[in-house]
């Protein structure tokens, strides 16, 4: 497979039955459950990217998309974010080597989760000197300092991925140990129950040569790629869980009865459930525009990152006011815990701020009209 | 989708070279304030131009003269916007509604006296709301009895869009008074030189004078004009409803992108009063982004609209979700665009005529965003059907009557 042919209709099908197997395996999990990495393992789905000679199927982000949709849809709690996405999204995007490779196959397997710490948190991602470690060329080596917030997953990995400056200012990985001496990863406790982010700090730690990944093609290009890639997933993310929110909300309203008949046959609750399709349904397009992109591009093609701003600032915002308007259609039963309601405003509010800000996201657009 | 990346960018640079030859310079200027007669003639003029370049009716069926894609309709839309193309008013009603409803439900006879007409100019108006029958519009009140070889028509239609200009009409009313609203309705092509039509002009908010009232007394239609089966004229006017909502969507939705969102961009970049350009300000920079966001957006909807459609698999409420948010979405940009001009916006009294929705004279623009939201099935219409049709949800229960 190449990567060019991620559009192709024989590529939708395989794409249609992934989404089937995920939605029932996803399912039969429960809403907000805990899913058992095993199982993700022995369903290919943590090596989709991973070339076929180390042990994956050779896809695309277009198909890992397919899981993290799906994954949104039943706000599902597992490292697929942190340890699929972004880890074996980062890996994929280095050199081949033997340690590289390594870790490659252990990820797909389930032997290894590797998380990419890519950012720090709320500093805006899209300013320059946005990296958030660097590497000191020393008396006898290489030592890495920084610092990363809301790295998702990082308390769950057995290895972390930093994106740091190496000595001469050019973008690497700094691939290692969780336990390495002089890192130190605390868990920064959420209101999304569903999702585990650390601070990953770097407070002079040896680093072997080694351990020092580069990137295989143009480094700015590959940071660049890999912060769209976060912005997207998490906006992949969103349309699953607003596409959750709306099918939940249609059925309730369907049945719920007041005055005497279905609540859905009054226009007020009608036109907004029209309106939530609406939304639904225009992030969908600008996320399937921004997913193909990354799929089917190059690194360091702006087109794609575009796509990317579009379809997270849209894509997040309109997630929050879905499940809000959910959250309210549902009446008293939406605002207890039991409903779930919460954990998917929850979740979708946190998209909203993770990887981009709507504004950050809008203001890069902005950008180009100058 | 039919063509190579290839086939298409070879199209595109053939759309280019034509239009560079063919779209009239100055053309604004000259089509702001003309009398009635130069706009209709200057669109006659630009149809026919586009119809010798094979552009007038991409997206009917092949053998009628039409035959592209999807993606070369988006194409060709793309590029006519992009060079700033004078749009087809007249001809729409023609090549959209009338067009959509010959091939869905007209004989053959039917087609082969009108689709080549309508390449020849033949133009067309909608005759379906009334007064008393607007989004009710199953309740109108026009009446047809069959009387020999023909019908005998008297009532009055209203919002007919370009009436007084038009040679025939789409013609809806009820042949059996007896019937449930619906099932008593049949659908007729009238020409309009019959004996016993008055077109009366009804001025709009705009100020001008699109929309017209016409008043039908003892207007006689032969039989062989009935569309689809006597008392079965709901169903066909279904069809040309979906292609007002729908499919006629393509050309607008890429007009958005390439015409209207730059205009609007020029017009914040473009230095107030103080040298200040509005572009300079964060909050206008965001809801800039805001709406080319939205419009790329709708741009894929459309076209994913047209593809389906084409496919036969597009859903039941598709085409009202498209209508739905282009209408709500030109009104939300023509109403920043009428912020960002100011009072300067309100100085422009005329926009010129051929132009777009979007045309620059913004106030203006935004008064006729309500042509969108309110004709075709209002956006409340909208809602309505995206609810019961796209999600399942209840029917709201028949009032007592």
């Amino acid at each position: 497979m190449t990567a060019g042919s991620a559009g192709s209709a024989g590529f939708a099908e395989v794409r249609d039955e992934l989404r089937a197997v995920a939605r029932d395996l996803l399912g039969k999990a429960g809403p907000q459950a805990g899913i058992d990495w095993r199982l993700l393992a022995g369903a290919g789905w943590l090596g989709l990217e991973v070339p076929a000679a180390l042990g994956g199927a050779d896809a695309t982000f277009a198909e890992v998309a397919v899981i993290v949709q799906e994954m949104g849809r039943a706000a599902a709690r597992c490292p697929y974010l942190g340890g699929i996405v972004l880890g074996v999204g980062t890996l994929i995007l280095l050199e081949p080597g033997p340690g590289r490779d390594r870790l490659l196959r252990q990820a797909a397997a389930g032997d290894a989760v590797p998380a990419a710490a890519l950012t720090d948190g709320e500093q805006d991602l899209l300013s320059a000197g946005g990296i958030p470690f660097r590497l000191e060329r020393s008396a006898g080596g290489l030592w890495l300092h920084g610092r990363a917030a809301f790295t998702p997953d990082a308390a769950d990995a057995s290895r972390l991925l930093l994106l740091a400056a190496g000595p001469d200012g050019t973008p690497v990985i700094a691939d290692l140990d969780p336990q390495a001496a002089g890192l130190s990863v605390i868990a920064q406790p959420v209101l999304d129950e569903t999702r585990r982010f650390g601070l990953v700090t770097a407070d002079g730690v040896a680093v072997p040569a080694a351990s020092v990944r580069r990137f295989a093609g143009d480094p700015a290009a590959a940071v660049r790629r890999l912060l769209d890639r976060a912005a997207v997933a998490v906006a992949v993310d969103s349309l699953g869980l607003s596409e959750a929110m709306l099918d939940a909300t249609v059925a309730y309203a369907r049945v719920r009865e007041q005055f005497g008949r279905p609540i859905g046959s009054f226009q007020a609750v009608k036109h907004a459930c029209a309106d939530m399709l609406v939304q639904v349904s225009v992030a969908r397009e600008l996320v399937a525009a921004a997913v193909h992109q990354l799929a089917a591009g190059h690194p360091g093609d702006p087109e794609a990152t575009v796509a990317a701003s579009m379809a997270k600032s849209y894509t997040c915002a309109a997630a929050v006011a879905v499940t809000g308007k959910a959250m309210q259609l549902h009446g008293g039963m939406g605002y207890t815990w039991e409903s779930g309601i919460h954990a998917y405003l929850k979740r979708a509010t946190l998209n909203r701020s993770l990887y981009g800000s709507p504004a950050a996201h809008r203001r890069q657009l902005a950008a180009r009209y100058r | 989708m039919s063509a190579s990346a290839e086939d298409l960018e070879e199209f595109r640079a053939h759309v280019r070279r034509w239009c560079r030859a063919h779209v009239p310079k100055g053309w604004r200027r000259a089509q702001t304030g003309v009398p009635e007669e130069e706009y209709v003639a200057f669109q006659r003029a630009w149809f026919a131009e586009l119809r010798r370049a094979g552009f007038a009716v991409p997206h009917w069926p092949a053998e009628w003269g039409g035959g592209m894609s999807a993606a070369e309709q988006v194409v060709l839309y793309q590029e006519l916007a992009a060079h700033d193309a004078p749009r087809l008013v007249l001809a729409f009603v023609a090549i959209h509604h009338a067009a959509a409803t010959l091939l869905a439900a007209g004989t053959g006879e039917q087609r082969r006296r009108h689709l080549p007409a309508i390449l020849d100019g033949e133009i067309w108006v909608q005759g379906f709301s009334e007064p008393g029958a607007g989004s009710d519009l199953a309740s109108l009140a026009t009446t047809a009895r069959r009387d020999g070889d023909g019908y005998v028509v008297n009532g009055q239609k209203l919002w007919a869009s370009g009436a007084a200009h038009a040679d025939w009409c789409l013609l809806l009313a009820r042949t059996d008074p007896a019937a449930p609203k619906r099932r008593g309705i049949s659908y007729f092509l009238l020409d309009m030189r019959t004996p016993g039509i008055d077109v009366r002009p009804v001025r709009q908010a705009t100020g001008e004078w699109h929309f017209c009232e016409v008043f039908l007394t003892d207007v006689v239609i032969p039989a062989g004009q009935l569309v689809g089966p006597e008392n079965g004229g709901w169903a066909v006017a279904q069809a040309t409803l979906a292609a007002e909502r729908g499919m006629t969507m393509l050309e607008l939705a890429e007009r958005l992108g390439h015409a209207g969102f730059g205009w609007l961009v020029q017009a914040c970049s473009r230095p107030g009063p103080g040298g200040r350009r509005p572009l300079d300000d964060g909050l206008v920079a965001d809801r800039l982004a805001g709406l080319e966001t939205e419009i790329s957006g709708l741009r894929a909807l459309c076209r994913r609209l047209a593809e389906d459609h084409d496919a036969g698999v597009a859903g039941p409420a598709d085409a009202s979700v498209v209508k739905l948010y282009y209408s709500e979405l030109l009104q939300r940009l023509t109403d920043f665009g009428a912020e960002v001009a100011g009072l300067a916006g309100h100085t422009q009294l005329q926009k010129p005529a051929s132009s777009g929705w979007e045309s620059g004279a913004w106030v203006l623009d935004f008064l006729g965003s309500w042509e969108w939201t309110i004709p075709g099935g209002t956006s409340e219409i909208q809602r309505t059907i995206i609810g019961e049709r796209g999600l399942g949800l209840p029917r709201e229960p028949a009032a007592p009557r």
